[in-house]
């Protein structure tokens, strides 16, 4: 899968086709849907145990954080954006109750499906909905849910502001945005072990665990093109969002970014 | 690392794991499915918060930024205790002396708050069970029946002890030990280590039985 050549190629010439990002790679907009959806189909199995590896297990403290931060309580209704195999609404959906919801979006089948089965395992029914569906254009009323996050979701998403305003839109007034994702460490030696460490370790424990080094390259190059801290919560800002902060975790690696919608 | 979390997640996983070893116990879970409880115990700096549902779930409440409005999420009971209090909260039906007397402050549901204190404090679990699964029964029985006379046997001598120091400092003269005295506490000290010792030999025992246990699947 090779995206055409942004350098003045006749190929990159014809205007009508926006260009975005894949990785450090740069595709044609409408490309990069599907080169994520290959990425995470890939991955979709091997996905919770790499979760584990890469991040030592701390991703779970990073998810805890999030939900602390949420203000969620029995008879919420939840989305969990992105929510891939499912972490945070297993835990959602013990605290929103039977009077509550959750909905588990996802763009992509295969880690829908590897979610669905672990939170059926852990004997999770009854709240929770599963919906396919594009973070940019979220098929839900306006004004439906007290809580959405998306953690570790953002960054694959090829229309970051037009993914925003659709979470704005579908969120009630009162209700709050968060989100977690791979951010920029503050501190530049973090920085240059945390670059030796997603560009050379990670691909290679991609590789042995889950024989797949190419969607751990990508893993490690759409945290580098995510924007950092200022920009995320600027970005925020233009979508409608009040009272935006964000909070680094573990030095930087990864911040969580949270607005309101009044 | 988020440290908070580090220690509910510590405190969540710990609980848990207590409750799936008491089989009992999920059904005097159920009593509280659906409800939360925040305690607030005033030496730390966040409260917790449980919710229950067929596992406890254990939170703290935050604000991202720190300074903005004080964490308040509706509960069904909220408690505020000292450190020193929390001991007391074992035994559920102390609950309205200690409100009474103010070393407790409470919120809401008493219900709530009695019925998780009557779940930890009536955990049963059996251990013994519990490590004939590793070594089998008839070695975790004895290590279990040792284990026990050890420990009456010491909880006796302590006893004794504590009885004898009362005698002794209500009696203001005697100062000095006496022979007899010595020579019985040396005897004590003697046993508890023979069983100490007879327990040890046992264990090894075991770790060596498992060793062969485990190299015999290998
Ligand atoms: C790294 S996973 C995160 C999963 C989960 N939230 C977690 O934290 O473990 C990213 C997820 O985002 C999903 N995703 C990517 N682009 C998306 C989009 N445009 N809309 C919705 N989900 C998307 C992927 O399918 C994948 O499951």
């Amino acid at each position: 899968m090779s995206g055409p050549d942004t350098n003045d190629t006749p190929a990159s010439t014809h205007t009508s086709e926006p260009s975005t990002h894949f990785g450090f790679k740069q595709v044609e907009s409408s490309q990069k849907v599907n080169m994520v959806k290959e990425v995470f189909q890939s991955v979709a199995a091997k996905y919770d145990i790499m979760n584990d590896l890469m991040s030592l297990g701390v991703h779970r403290l990073w998810k805890r954080y999030t939900i602390d931060c949420s203000g969620v309580r029995a008879g919420h209704k939840v989305l969990d954006l992105a929510g891939g195999t499912g972490d945070l609404t297993a835990k959602f959906s013990r605290i929103v109750g039977e009077s509550g919801q959750v909905v588990l979006a996802d763009i992509n089948d295969a880690m829908l499906k590897v979610g669905r089965d672990k939170l059926r395992d852990k004997g999770i029914v009854g709240n929770v909905q599963y919906v396919q569906a594009n973070a940019e254009a979220l098929p839900f009323p306006d004004n439906s849910f007290d809580i959405i996050t998306i953690a570790f979701g953002l960054r694959n998403v090829t229309d970051k502001d037009k993914a925003l305003a659709s979470m704005y839109r579908v969120l009630k007034p009162g209700g709050r945005l968060l989100v977690l994702e791979f951010s920029k460490p503050s501190n530049e030696m973090l920085n240059k072990a945390y670059d030796m460490y997603s560009f050379h370790l990670l691909p290679k424990i991609g590789q042995l665990v889950a024989n797949d080094a190419d969607s751990y390259q990508y893993l490690a190059e759409s945290i580098r093109m995510h924007p950092e801290q200022e920009v995320l919560k600027a970005m925020m800002d233009t979508a409608g969002f009040e009272q935006t902060t964000y909070q680094n975790l573990t030095g930087g690696i990864v911040a969580l970014h949270r607005g309101f919608k009044f | 690392m988020p440290f908070a979390q580090l220690v509910t997640s510590g405190i969540e996983l710990a609980m848990n794991q207590l409750l799936k070893l008491d089989d009992d116990s999920q059904q005097r879970l159920k009593k509280l499915s659906g409800k939360s409880l925040q305690v607030t115990i005033k030496e730390l700096p966040w409260p917790l918060l449980f919710s229950f549902s067929e596992q406890i779930d254990v939170r703290i409440v935050l604000t991202p930024d720190s300074d903005s409005e004080p964490p308040c999420e509706p509960v069904d009971c909220l408690i505020e205790l000292n450190l020193e209090t929390l001991p007391k909260l074992k035994d559920s039906s102390q609950l309205t002396q200690l409100i009474q007397q103010k070393q407790l402050s409470l919120i809401g549901d008493i219900y709530v708050a009695q019925t998780f204190s009557a779940l930890l404090k009536d955990l049963d679990v059996d251990w013994e069970e519990q490590l004939s699964r590793y070594t089998g029964d008839v070695m975790a029985h004895q290590t279990f029946t040792t284990m026990r006379t050890l420990f009456d046997t010491a909880k006796s001598q302590i006893e004794q002890g504590a009885i004898e120091l009362g005698e002794y400092l209500t009696q203001s003269d005697s100062i000095a030990v006496k022979p007899s005295e010595m020579i019985e506490f040396s005897r004590g000290v003697s046993d508890l280590r023979s069983s100490t010792e007879r327990l040890s030999a046992k264990i090894a025992l075991l770790e060596q039985a498992k060793k062969v246990d485990t190299g015999l699947n290998n």
